[in-house]
């Protein structure tokens, strides 16, 4: 039964890391993808504006 | 309009599951090696379960919260093992639902302290430990020499420790009741059956020095005695981590 | 606060309440344990008192049509409340607790009031208590702003306040009779956990409801950390929480885990308690207040999303590091560790994008008392997941664990951190919904965030000298090699320093209290002007939109 243990635990010490670093790159690219910069830009700047009621 | 709605409504789902799939894989992967972790703990053939009246003295010391000062893990350190005895091992705390470990040592770790003291020490320090430690800072627990314990119910703890997987056998559950008075009577006829069950090693007396009734500090002084004496293992393998730390 | 809720909303609202009375009433009836029975009866008095409230109102004109076209605020303003009075309770048990140590003799002989039992009392009241609703509430607050939209009915926010303070009653009533499980952080009993399952469901789909009407097509970044916070709270809250009750009529269960599974499963749990309670959901609230109150946006929308994604995958794996040199194996420790520090990226880049934002605005910081609160919170977030990596490498941890050492990391992270945020966006709050254009004193702003920081420095500083102290007498040998202190030793050598703490979370305290007051006098004076009771006040109040606006005020 050991066996199925070390399994366990080399699956988690190599695909967990691949899983983290292709994880961490997809984000990195989402978020400085060039096209993606105005949306952000502009949602920085919404919660800044006159909020008084919700938009109809 | 509904269908902007609909595609809008689905956008923060899917985001909502995102994170949760993100969240989790992390946390699987770390954990799920530890539910195979029982092949990993070293076997203690000689491990034996609580008896009830110490499950009881158990319960006790959750309720008092006692674990927000005391720790029951001795870790892997050199002045650890010199000042509190052998390090901790998994198999100890393995019927320990749930664990007490603890993370703060106001007082000191108490994963070896059977034993240690007589139980005539104890009732004096439940009291008032500024009897016995001038300087202690630990709270007084007079309540639990006045408290009776209230056993009625006893074998629906047991029952539930089978449950989740401590090996309480069928006749330990249909006796639990009795056994928990037993144990602190040792005169007493029902005293035979907790040896019987538990083990010739088991401590059969009067814990309290109140032989007139069983009372919570009977059971929590049974418990104190009894911790890091359910197994000989880690006195039996005194050195198969390295330690570290100062030398 | 019953007349703004429709007709059928008022009978749904009394049906539930009846419903919950019920199971109140049946579990004090058929109870095994005297424990239970009073849980039953406190579920029963509470349903039973809020059945009252409603119906008080229930016969009150149907509200105003034009009330679906503001946002709905009441169950936000009653809630920062609620989060107040368990701030003033909670601290003040904990400097109770405080005390307790330099003089044990003030339990007085009482069961209820023994260090045991009032620390999770404490740290229940103030984390879920305190915290907790000052999150529900800002998160009602951000999530109707940013999506440009209101609740989609006047009901299921009430459900949550509710339900979730009835679940914090439950727990802390539950310590002070001797209802626990003793799992850091997780203490309360199972009818309690399943009770708490029901509410956050309830107040997950209610943000997705409300994100769902949005009229923004983008969500703004607050809500992402508010829904990371909600959701993964739940999974550990459910996972951690797995046990099995002696009976259905008895308070009493044993987790389904055990030994070096429950240690992992636990400290898994405690440690993303403090990730996503902790900070998830308070960088949701600097990242709404603190560009609001500076009147500029985020410095960086980018670094905002990248710190989001790092602290949600890489927190999940460090929970180990509680658990260093114990029975658990070592690749998991090392693990821990690795991933601890790797935290430190995600962490400061929030800690980082907060203070950018304010580079051009320090004269708005040394002005405004507010502002303040927020700019230190940000400092202290980053100072404290420093130590929070230090602390994890392993030899580190080695003389760190188990001592004030880690108190003085936890205050760090909670009183600097948690409730320095906590109260900036509370103070930035209260004027905007109250209708106000200030805050009633803000000399006593300045006060409290003066006695806030002094005391925080104060316990900080004393705690890791203590910590440290305690950690290397521990550990020191004598020429002879043997140990050279008792353990009794190292104890009398902290009196000093707990004296220190207690009086420095007595300021901490006194702050909170000023801080009660001053959002009480604001309320007041609201009430006075518009010559109503708060909660029926027309969110047209008396001052004007352009009053209102947030940020610009000096
Ligand atoms: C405020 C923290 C605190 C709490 C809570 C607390 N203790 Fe203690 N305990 C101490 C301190 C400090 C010492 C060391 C001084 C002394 O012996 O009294 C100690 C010592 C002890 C010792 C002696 C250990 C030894 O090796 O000398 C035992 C046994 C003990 N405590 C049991 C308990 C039990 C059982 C409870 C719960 C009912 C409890 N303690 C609750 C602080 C605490
Ligand atoms: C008036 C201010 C406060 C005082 C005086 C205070 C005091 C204390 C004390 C004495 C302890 C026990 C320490 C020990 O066992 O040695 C403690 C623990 C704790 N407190 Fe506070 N506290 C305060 C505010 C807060 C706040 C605002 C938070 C969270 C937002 C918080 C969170 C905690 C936590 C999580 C623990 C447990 C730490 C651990 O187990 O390692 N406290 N506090
Ligand atoms: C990068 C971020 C952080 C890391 C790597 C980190 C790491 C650690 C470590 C190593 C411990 C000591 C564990 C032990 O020896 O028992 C600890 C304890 C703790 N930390 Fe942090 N920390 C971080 C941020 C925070 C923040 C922001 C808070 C907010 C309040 C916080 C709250 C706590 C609490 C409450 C404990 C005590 C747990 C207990 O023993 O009861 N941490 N942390």
């Amino acid at each position: 039964m050991n066996f199925e243990h070390e399994m366990l635990v080399g699956f988690a010490k190599s695909y967990g890391l691949f899983y983290l670093l292709a994880l961490s790159l997809l984000v990195l690219v989402y978020t400085y993808w060039p096209s993606n910069k105005k949306p952000f830009d502009r949602a920085a700047r919404s919660i800044i504006d006159d909020e008084d009621r919700p938009w109809e | 309009m509904f269908n902007f709605h609909y595609r809008l409504e689905r956008y923060s789902i899917r985001f909502a599951i995102l994170v949760v799939i993100v969240a989790s894989i992390g946390g699987f992967v770390e954990i799920a090696p530890l539910f195979t972790i029982d092949e990993t703990v070293e076997p203690a053939p000689d491990m034996r379960v609580y008896t009830p009246l110490e499950l009881a003295g158990r319960n006790i010391y959750i309720r008092e919260g006692c674990y927000a000062c005391h720790s029951q893990m001795i870790r892997s350190l050199r002045d650890e093992v010199e000042r509190y005895g052998p390090y901790s091992l998994a198999a100890e705390s393995q019927y320990d639902h749930p664990m007490l470990w603890g993370s703060k040592r106001t007082g000191p770790d108490l994963a070896r302290v059977g034993g240690k003291y007589s139980d005539y020490w104890h009732v004096v320090h439940m009291n008032n430990p500024r009897d016995v430690v001038p300087e202690s800072v630990m709270p007084s627990y007079r309540w639990l020499g006045r408290n009776e314990l209230e056993p009625a119910d006893f074998d629906l703890h047991l029952r539930a420790q089978q449950k989740v997987g401590v090996p309480y056998t069928d006749e330990m559950v249909a006796n639990a009741i009795n056994d928990l008075s037993g144990q602190a009577n040792p005169d007493g006829k029902r005293a035979e059956g907790v040896l019987a069950r538990y083990g010739e090693a088991t401590n059969i007396r009067d814990f309290d020095g109140d032989p007139t009734k069983v009372t919570e500090l009977d059971a929590l002084i049974a418990y104190l005695q009894i911790l890091g004496r359910l197994t000989e293992v880690a006195h039996q393998n005194p050195v198969m981590k390295k330690l570290e730390g100062p030398k | 606060m019953v007349g703004q809720l429709t007709v059928n909303e008022r009978k749904l609202a009394f049906l539930i309440l009846i419903l919950i009375a019920v199971v109140g009433l049946a579990m004090a009836i058929t109870g095994a344990d005297k424990l239970f029975v009073v849980h039953g009866l406190i579920i029963f008095l509470s349903a039973l008192g809020t059945i009252f409230l409603v119906i008080s109102g229930y016969f009150l004109p149907p509200p105003d049509i034009e009330n679906a076209k503001h946002y709905y605020d009441d169950p936000t303003r009653a809630g920062i409340i609620i989060a107040m009075v368990w701030a003033v309770f909670a601290m003040f048990i904990g400097d109770w607790v405080a005390w307790l140590l330099a003089f044990p003799e003030m339990t007085f002989d009482a069961a209820w009031a023994s260090f045991g039992r009032l620390r999770p009392v404490h740290t229940t009241g103030i984390i879920f208590g305190f915290g907790g609703n000052a999150l529900i509430a800002t998160s009602f607050h951000v999530v109707q702003r940013t999506s440009r939209a209101r609740m989609p009915d006047n009901l299921s926010p009430w459900v949550v306040i509710f339900g979730y303070n009835l679940f914090c009653l439950l727990a802390v009533s539950g310590y002070f009779i001797g209802i626990t499980q003793s799992k850091e952080y997780a203490e309360p009993e199972w009818y309690a956990d399943i009770w708490l399952v029901i509410i956050w469901v309830t107040y997950f789909i209610l943000y997705l409801r409300v994100l769902a009407r949005r009229k923004e097509p983008h969500i703004y970044v607050a809500n992402w950390y508010y829904m990371a916070f909600i959701l993964v709270v739940a999974i550990l809250h459910i996972v951690n929480n797995l046990a099995i009750p002696i009976s259905l009529m008895h308070a009493k269960s044993y987790s389904a885990f055990s030994g070096v599974q429950d240690a992992m499963t636990q400290w898994w749990y405690g440690h993303n308690a403090v990730a996503f309670f902790l900070t998830a959901g308070f960088l949701g609230m600097l990242y709404y207040f603190l560009p609001k109150q500076a009147g500029r946006p985020i410095y960086s929308y980018r670094m905002s999303i990248v710190g989001f994604w790092g602290i949600t995958f890489f927190y999940m794996w460090a929970g180990s590091h509680h658990l260093h040199y114990t029975a658990l194996p070592t690749w998991v420790q090392t693990l821990g560790m690795t991933f601890s520090a790797m935290l430190l990226i995600p962490s400061w880049i929030a800690a980082g994008n907060a203070l950018m934002t304010l580079n051009g605005a320090w004269h708005k910081v040394r002005d405004d008392a507010t502002l303040r609160f927020m700019m230190v919170a940000a400092v202290f977030y980053g100072l404290s997941t420093f130590e929070g990596s230090f602390m994890a490498i392993r030899p580190v941890n080695a003389l760190s664990h188990y001592t004030d050492w880690t108190i003085g990391h936890v205050h760090a992270g909670a009183l600097g951190w948690v409730a320095l945020i906590t109260f900036g966006a509370i103070y930035a709050l209260v004027p905007w919904l109250w209708k106000q254009k200030r805050m009633y004193s803000p000399k006593l702003v300045e006060v409290h965030f003066w006695l806030a920081l002094s005391g925080t420095l104060i316990y900080v500083f004393s705690m890791w000298n203590s910590g440290i102290i305690q950690g290397l007498m521990w550990r020191t040998y004598n020429e002879s090699g043997t140990l050279a202190y008792s353990f009794v030793q190292s104890m009398v050598e902290m009196h000093p320093y707990y004296i220190a703490r207690a009086i420095g979370g007595l300021f901490f305290l006194i702050g909170a209290i000023v801080g009660c007051y001053n959002i009480w006098m604001t309320v007041r004076s609201a009430r006075m002007l518009a010559g109503a009771p708060e909660f029926e006040t027309p969110d047209l109040g008396i001052a004007s939109a352009q009053e209102i606006k947030a940020g610009e005020q000096a």
